[in-house]
């Protein structure tokens, strides 16, 4: 994914030079010609990965552009380079002092430029991924994981999981198996609204919440997921920290004595079965309201046969999202089509994830997928 | 954050003048939207007609609207959601708590 800075100059010869520099060097470019149209691309824009900024403009100058900056939460930490003319000791300790990373001077070499440029995003990049993975390794340390390590072994069933993050950062979605006995197994896939890091944190809460709900419903005996969904949508509403949190969820119970599987849901997509000898995959929808919207929601539970070497597939909407010729989309049938598609060239499970999943070279969310076959 | 308004007799209609609803735009859509709520708005219209993309977290955004709204009384239509979008609402029964129309007259003619 390149990685996009933001250029501002008001020197449209010095911009252009400096915007194509960058692209031919793989870097998405945005520009602009004062502090005020910087601000208006990054108010309707994703936060830029780096600001290079000129020092001497009119009406605002850098200084004052990176002052502004400095009051936005989501903007001040982003790396700031001065760009400038002016090169003198007293400047340069003034930009620093206001948390620029560094300044350039204007008359230095193209290839010189780029060296720093590719240098710092590179530091910034090493960075991230120490704090990431420092955040990381304290979640393991607390057994706060929103994908399992592994699935449960079934007699007559096997499961397989697969996610896959959105540009390298833990998302919403989570996964969860939980084997009460050697004959019930549930299998659940949620997605909390949102992306990235809010929405991996809250994850946690509605883990919690619905590990709680099946073990109290397991408890009084009660297998009916409607239920299990109706009492885990009660407490979530009640809950004044995710009022404004919104969660997707399939849940599906696996009897393996049975070889029976329940499935309900709420807000999710539908969940797909490949049934061998059929001309497209079957659609199961449930018919619940995504969790947290109000109290009073009702639930249905299906009842899925699989017979052998059937799958069943459930995903989540990362899944479907799509970027065609620069646009993205959401198309339900199109996933479906290519899931057929490889499913009936007999590919095998590994290689038609890997499919999926390469498929999505501009990948825009947090993609998942369970997929449930009956030995 | 691109977000037009105009007001028609006592509805407030609101047009998303961006192709991609997203993460990036998410947080301060829904504060532009709330801050109407406040001020005593109580008839909206959001139109999508500029939109090509709609993201979770914009979903999110705007199940937060609603949800806020009811309480209150309030109504929220949603109008010109393009064939995809009106689909992912179809697939996650969000068609269930959005009144969707096609257009602009046909919404007011709801409220």
């Amino acid at each position: 994914m390149n990685k996009t800075i933001l250029l501002v100059d008001d020197d449209p010869f010095q911009l252009r030079l400096y915007e194509k520099l960058l692209q031919n060097n793989g870097y998405s470019c945005k520009v602009a010609l004062s502090v005020d149209a910087a601000e208006d691309i990054l108010k309707n824009n994703e936060v830029p990965d780096l600001i290079i900024s000129d020092y001497e403009m009119p009406d605002k100058n850098g200084f004052e552009f990176r002052k502004r900056l400095l009051q936005h939460d989501s903007l001040k930490n982003v790396p700031f380079l001065f760009l400038t003319s002016v090169n003198d000791e007293h400047f340069i300790q003034q930009g620093l002092d206001l948390k620029a990373i560094d300044y350039m001077a204007k008359n230095i070499p193209p290839a010189r430029i780029l060296s720093k440029i590719n240098n710092l995003m590179l530091a910034v990049k090493e960075h991230y991924e120490r704090s990431l993975s420092e955040v990381k390794g304290i979640a393991e340390k607390l057994n706060l994981r929103n994908i399992p390590k592994q699935a449960p072994e079934l007699k007559n069933f096997t499961i397989s999981y697969f996610n896959q993050s959105y540009q390298y950062q833990p998302g919403g979605d989570f996964i969860d198996f939980i084997k009460i006995d050697d004959r019930h197994t549930f299998v659940i896939l949620g997605d909390v609204m949102g992306k990235k890091w809010g929405a991996w944190f809250f994850s946690f809460s509605y883990l919690s919440y619905i590990r709680s709900a099946i073990r109290l419903c397991v408890i009084d005996g009660k297998y009916t997921l409607s239920e299990i969904l109706e009492r885990l949508n009660r407490v979530i509403c009640a809950d004044e920290f995710l009022a404004e949190i919104f969660s997707t969820v399939s849940i599906l119970l696996i009897d393996d004595d049975k070889c029976t599987i329940s499935y309900a849901g709420a807000g999710d997509l539908p969940v797909l079965k490949y049934e061998q000898g059929c001309n497209q995959l079957v659609e199961f929808r449930s018919d619940g309201i995504l969790l947290g919207f109000s109290e009073d929601m009702y639930f249905s539970d299906l009842q899925i046969t699989l017979e052998a070497n059937e799958e069943l597939y459930v995903v989540s909407d990362g899944m479907i999202d799509f970027q065609v010729n620069e646009e993205k989309k959401s198309d339900m049938e199109m996933f479906k089509k290519k899931l057929f598609d490889l499913k009936s060239s007999l590919e095998p499970t590994e290689h038609i994830v890997n499919s999926l999943f390469n498929k999505h070279t501009s990948q825009v969310d947090d993609c998942s997928i369970i997929i449930i076959k009956r030995k | 954050m691109n977000l037009s308004k105009e007001k028609v007799n006592n509805i407030l209609v609101l047009s998303i003048e961006e192709r991609e609803a997203n993460l990036s735009k998410a947080d301060h859509f829904k504060q532009l939207v709330s801050e109407e709520i406040d001020k005593g708005e109580r008839k909206l219209i959001i139109s999508f007609k500029n939109v090509e993309y709609l993201d979770s977290s914009f979903l999110g955004a705007l199940v937060g609207i609603l949800k806020h709204l009811i309480p209150l009384n309030g109504q929220l239509i949603l109008t010109d959601l393009n064939g995809d979008i009106e689909n992912l609402f179809a697939l996650t029964r969000l068609n269930k708590i959005f009144n969707l129309k096609q257009d602009l007259k046909t919404a007011m003619l709801d409220l």
